[in-house]
């Protein structure tokens, strides 16, 4: 029987490294530690484009710790919104391994994941670039925002891979691969491009 | 019947499986993954219910024609779309009133026959839909570098384009997409900054440095790049020119432009030394020299790199049309001020292997 799986849903609280309950003032002094370190830590090596796009991110995911965690209304509902999702992707995974018909199930699951990466990695990272508390401790400015933009796609459909991966199959049967095969496969590929 | 109704019923729709088969058969031996999902889609000739019909003209480029049927890859296919428990579940999909749930053996078929044919943004598609890609990406790397260590750059290479043509670009907007070659986007980035020195210019950098670059450009993929950093920098020019090659089948025609455009600047650079000599040695700039000997129309150069003009062409014209047709050209030149125009012109090391070992000069060239 399936058992309930977050790897994908973006968690604030590990981001930050804090309890669910966790008070606002603390919320706060995890960020700005955190903060401060990677700061020091970007000034300190050679930026590269990797690296850039590395540190972009790192520095988006706090801000937007910061920015949802700390206020009880926005955490709570980002917190339950969270858990619905892990509850239907559950209870999607079980219809499916009954056998049933889970066509709605599957519609429903996929309009709220989209939702649920889009609001709370996307606009959630760049509402905590805008926000002033975040811009005076990590200095994000519009600059980030530019790069930013095409990294939080690339970070949100990321996760969204790692979710899927262990969903039920939807739009094609669950195929039966033979590695082995595969590697036959390949091969075969390359020594007729060789010759 | 003086007071019935009359019946205005369409008679029902009586699919012809035999076309079904077909059709299906030839989107998976040619490797065409479009087709194949739209045989599924709700307005496919293919359902019952719906009103298209594979018998209209609009859709006869969806059946084989005698010379596909007659090729064994088709065979294969036919078979593989009439196996029993294959044709039951495309049967069932096609009378469902829902979206199909494609049958997984023949989307591997497809994209399998896809990487055969070198159409790899479709594979990646069909790879993607299986949740196979990576693993296929990384089988294939495997192999290439196993080719490598036994010396086979050839088939190196070809691993390479296959793994790195299945990349997905997960940024895509507004959902990802297969990453796809624009070269005439990468070489305006290439190029983006004016070189204001040596170290600048793509083309004069150190070796070691401009295959890091050219690799990365080629491959479409850092990573794919980085693979490669613990090779020999023999086995990595090796490597760059059978890429080259692949990449590019008509490389030659390009370097046989750019040996012309070489000429070019050397005939300037020889103009340039009498001028000086006769000036006292006086020393002036080059691009004051060049603008001097190549009159009005410094466009001469990029148009012999091109193979045509074009009409008031900039710089950025020229390098993103040369990019397009031989996508390694934007690694061998740069951007050259010359009085009011800018343009793009040959460059190249003299002392680095590079322009020899690809081609672009023969091995008794000097600077």
């Amino acid at each position: 029987m399936p058992t309930p799986n977050d790897g994908g849903y973006v968690n604030y609280f590990e981001i930050l490294e804090l309890e669910p309950d966790a008070k606002p003032g603390e919320v706060r002094k995890s960020y700005r530690t955190k903060m401060k370190n990677l700061v020091a830590e970007i000034a300190a090596v050679e930026i590269t484009e990797e690296r850039r796009a590395k540190y972009l991110l790192e520095m988006a995911k706090l801000n937007a710790g910061l920015f949802l965690l700390r206020e009880t209304e926005l955490r709570d509902t980002y917190w339950r919104d969270r858990k619905e999702l892990i509850d239907l992707e559950l209870e999607w995974c079980r219809a499916a391994e009954a056998g049933g018909d889970t066509n709605e199930l599957r519609k429903s699951y996929d309009a709220h994941v989209r939702s649920f990466l889009s609001r709370y990695v996307e606009d959630a990272m760049l509402a905590g670039g805008r926000d002033k508390e975040c811009v005076e401790t990590s200095h994000w400015d519009a600059a980030h925002e530019r790069h930013a933009s095409r990294i939080l796609r690339h970070y949100r459909n990321g996760l969204y891979q790692q979710i899927l991966e262990r969903l039920p199959y939807a739009d094609v049967t669950k195929p039966n691969i033979d590695w082995t095969e595969r590697q036959k496969f390949a091969g075969s590929v390359l020594a007729q491009g060789a010759n | 019947m003086f007071f019935g109704k009359k019946n205005t019923a369409a008679a029902p729709k009586i699919v012809n499986q035999e076309l079904t088969t077909k059709s299906l058969a030839k989107t998976v031996a040619e490797g065409d993954f479009v087709n194949f999902r739209l045989l599924f889609q709700a307005f496919s000739p293919a359902r019952p219910n719906s009103s298209e019909r594979f018998e209209d003209s609009k859709y006869s480029y969806l059946l084989p024609d005698a010379d596909l049927e007659s090729k064994p890859e088709f065979r294969t296919a036919l078979t593989q779309v009439r196996a029993d428990a294959t044709w039951q579940h495309i049967q069932r999909e096609l009378d469902a009133n829902r979206p199909a749930q494609l049958p997984a053996e023949l989307v591997i078929a497809v994209a399998d026959n896809a990487v055969r044919l070198g159409k790899y943004t479709i594979a990646s598609q069909a790879y993607e839909l299986l949740r196979i890609r990576r693993r296929m990406q990384d089988e294939f790397f495997a192999q290439a570098e196993k080719a490598l260590d036994d010396d086979n750059v050839r088939r190196a290479v070809h691993g390479y384009l296959v793994a790195t043509g299945l990349e997905y670009n997960y940024a895509a907007f507004p959902e990802p997409l297969p990453l796809v070659a624009d070269w005439q986007t990468k070489a305006l980035m290439l190029h983006g900054v004016y070189p204001q020195s040596a170290e600048d210019c793509i083309p004069l950098q150190q070796p070691e440095q401009f295959l890091r670059t050219a690799l990365t450009y080629l491959l479409l993929d850092p990573n794919a790049a980085a693979r490669l950093e613990s090779r020999s920098i023999q086995t990595r020019l090796a490597f760059l020119a059978e890429l080259i090659k692949q990449r590019d089948p008509n490389w030659r025609d390009f370097v046989h432009r750019y040996r012309e455009a070489c000429g070019l600047m050397r005939d300037f650079e020889a103009r340039i030394q009498h001028a000086i000599a006769e000036r006292g040695g006086a020393r002036v700039s080059l691009a004051r020299e060049i603008e001097e000997m190549a009159g009005e129309d410094p466009h001469k150069i990029p148009a012999t790199l091109l193979g045509r003009t074009i009409e008031n062409g900039e710089w950025w014209q020229y390098l993103k049309e040369i990019a397009y047709t031989h996508p390694a050209s934007a690694l061998f030149v740069s951007r050259q001020i010359i009085g009011e125009t800018e343009i793009i012109v040959p460059r190249y090391r003299g002392d680095s292997p590079v322009p020899f070992a690809v081609g672009l000069l023969p091995a008794t060239a000097t600077t």
